[in-house]
């Protein structure tokens, strides 16, 4: 028996090891080990003051961090019944969008870019004057630039507060930015036609995993109240029995686990549930199976910049006299769960608050965490004919980044590194 | 000592959100400027490189340490590295990770289910705590000039300046109203390290105290102004302590 180990996985964001297992020079086994070290997110809100939660959830990861603060507020705006005023929400939406752009931007031209061009990095790519490379970072920057106005942070925003947000950002902000759009908007059509003609993607079978995104009205939505795979679509607060999450500890609840999953979130699964219901989208070709996830990601940044005009537009419309916040009299205890669209996936939230406001217990399901079953069972299914050993490592680590993971983010790693072996094992009845 | 380009630059990074690293790949327009002066030699976020055993001259640590495996690869870099330096709250002060309450091992079952229990893991320490660092870069996340900044400055053979003023006073430099009088909102301003242009105040949004301590704060009249504000001791000693702060 042989035991390859890509260690550490590099171009993904956070500690991750893959273990590929040979018996007589053929894959049999495949481990994705997420080793990031714990941070116990879900265990330190607990006791705090709700309106603290953002504030710290959205250090689980930089990269998501619009996503999660956005999503936490929704969740504990959603349990005590508080409505955002409009143009806050629209705030809110740019900023995730910005969020999407700038993390769509930075895998494909930062992480995937070098794949495709045959080097180890962006910096060998831009010393190259690569054009590519570089119209990549400087559309990246307009996504960090969007964060920046609409958030007040690249990171780490400060702008989205319990209630709706604390500024709108003056005019010939917005108007700088709608100027820079137009740009892109001329520009990304070119740029998107030069990214898919770039070949070099390595063979790849059929796509593993149920799609699983929030109950779709168009590409994405902040809006998720529901979520939907296949033809299902069900209430948001029902994601723990549909993911299985919960029932780990319980071992009657994990045959029912697999019923519906393992499940695939991302790009592709938003792109494939949307050209189910006949939504305005294109879907990769098959072919590029998994790889195709950066198709569809590359796709959605052109979905994402007409979303962005809308949002600038009616920024500009928007009344600047109405508040921009609502007001909590007095905090409400209760449940709230929600779900959004981070870039690489959906995202959950759920937390219980007492009626004094203190947190009891929070949840948090994160796309790396959902993804964590289908990456093991679709490096396994890919490579299962491969028997060269620099080829297996090669194209298994190819085939973990194409689903853009954010280990950081996987706050449940360890549930998560046993449902990649149940991924595996149901890969194994149905062979 | 004045470094020659290119230089052999490592990120390592330990318990964190990977925001600091982010920050530098967030300097878009100088990244092809930087691809001229260092060379990566440890960056698994950016790069497949993985130079295991090169010298390295500038070393960048992110996050805390929370476990002994990562204990040892903070040794074995600093053993590696001409100048360390530590970038952000984790690695400064712990950093938000350091807010888990009462025991560790009851968490980690709490979060982790069963498994949690058999994982080796401490609370969060600063690196600082276990190797010398020659430089330090503080915020969560810092601000992407000071990132650029104390490369450059490297290069040229010395340590960038650091701020030693409250965040209060770049306020006052940029004619902010006061959101401690105006608002009674508990800004931490007044106790917090500069050099981020009073970044969140000059916004509307209290200072959360990210990047750390002033020298010679003055904690007790800020509890006080907290107290007057109407704010509860627990509400005060959550704010503060959020980046390692206590009452």
């Amino acid at each position: 028996m042989t035991r390859l180990v890509v260690d550490p996985l590099t171009r993904v964001e956070g500690h991750g090891r893959v273990e590929l297992l040979l018996k007589e020079g053929r894959l049999y086994d495949v481990k994705v080990r997420l080793l990031e070290s714990p941070r116990l997110f879900e265990s330190l809100v607990v006791g705090r003051r709700y309106d603290e939660v953002p504030d710290l959830v959205c250090r689980i990861c930089a990269i998501c961090s619009a996503a999660h603060k956005l999503t936490s507020l929704q969740a504990l705006e959603k349990l005590m019944d508080i409505r955002i005023p409009t143009t806050a929400a629209v705030l809110r939406e740019l900023l995730l969008l910005g969020g999407h752009l700038q993390s769509h931007a930075l895998h494909l031209f930062c992480l995937i870019l070098p794949d495709l061009c045959g080097t180890p990095d962006l910096l060998v790519l831009l010393q190259r004057k690569e054009p590519l490379a570089e119209a990549g970072i400087r559309l990246k920057a307009f996504g960090n630039h969007i964060q920046e106005i609409a958030g007040g942070r690249v990171v780490h925003p400060v702008n989205p507060v319990f209630g709706g947000v604390a500024y709108i950002p003056d005019k010939q902000l917005i108007d700088g930015l709608s100027e820079e759009l137009r740009h892109w908007q001329i520009y990304w059509p070119d740029l998107y036609q030069q990214f898919l003609q770039l070949g070099n993607y390595p063979e790849a079978g059929p796509v593993l995993g149920n799609p699983l995104a929030t109950g779709l009205q168009e590409a994405f939505s902040l809006n998720g109240e529901s979520l939907s795979y296949g033809e299902e679509q069900i209430d948001c607060s029902g994601y723990a029995q549909l993911l299985g999450e919960r029932s780990r500890a319980d071992s009657h609840a994990k045959d029912s686990n697999g019923q519906a999953g393992p499940f695939l979130t991302g790009a592709l699964a938003r792109a494939s549930l949307a050209a189910g219901r006949k939504l305005r989208f294109d879907k990769p070709a098959e072919r590029f199976g998994i790889h195709g996830n950066n198709l569809a990601q590359a796709s959605e940044i052109g979905w994402t910049l007409r979303r962005i005009g809308q949002l600038l537009e009616t920024l500009r419309q928007a009344d600047r006299s109405e508040p921009l916040r609502t007001t909590l009299k007095q905090a409400n205890g209760g449940v709230g769960t929600v779900a959004t669209e981070a870039p690489r996936g959906l995202l959950i939230h759920h937390y219980v608050v007492d009626e004094w406001g203190k947190v009891v217990a929070a949840d948090i399901v994160t796309p790396t965490a959902i993804n964590q079953r289908v990456m093991a069972a679709q490096i396994l299914a890919d490579l299962a004919n491969e028997k060269d050993h620099e080829r297996l490592c090669k194209v298994a680590e190819r085939i973990v980044r194409a689903y853009d993971p954010c280990i950081s983010c996987a706050v449940h790693l360890v549930q998560v590194e046993n449902s990649s072996e149940k991924g595996l094992s149901c890969q194994k009845r149905s062979k | 000592m004045k470094l020659k380009p290119p230089i052999n630059l490592a990120w390592i990074r330990f318990t964190s959100c990977s925001g600091c690293q982010l920050m530098l790949l967030n300097c878009e327009p100088s990244l092809a400027e930087l691809a001229r002066i260092v060379a990566i030699r440890d960056f698994p976020l950016a790069s497949s490189t993985l130079g295991k055993n090169t010298e390295i001259d500038i070393g960048l640590v992110e996050g805390s340490i929370t476990t002994p495996s990562e204990l040892e690869r903070l040794l074995a870099f600093r053993r590696k590295v001409h100048l360390l330096v530590a970038v952000g709250a984790c690695a400064l002060t712990a950093g938000v990770n350091s807010l888990v309450r009462g025991e560790r091992r009851q968490a980690m079952t709490k979060v982790y289910a069963e498994q949690g229990d058999d994982w080796n893991t401490f609370p969060p320490q600063p690196v600082a705590h276990f190797v010398k660092v020659d430089g330090q870069i503080p915020g969560c996340p810092p601000e992407p000039g000071e990132l650029l900044n104390s490369i450059g400055t490297l290069l040229n053979g010395g340590w960038a300046g650091h701020q030693v003023m409250p965040v209060c006073m770049e306020c006052r430099i940029n004619e902010n109203p006061c959101l401690l009088e105006r608002d009674r909102a508990p800004c931490l301003g007044p106790i917090t390290l500069a050099g981020c242009n009073a970044r969140c105040p000059n916004l509307g949004v209290p200072c959360e105290g990210c990047r750390g301590v002033v020298a010679e704060a003055n904690r007790d009249e800020l509890c006080r102004l907290f107290k007057t504000a109407g704010l509860t001791d627990q509400d005060i000693s959550h704010r503060l302590e959020r980046f390692g702060e206590t009452t």
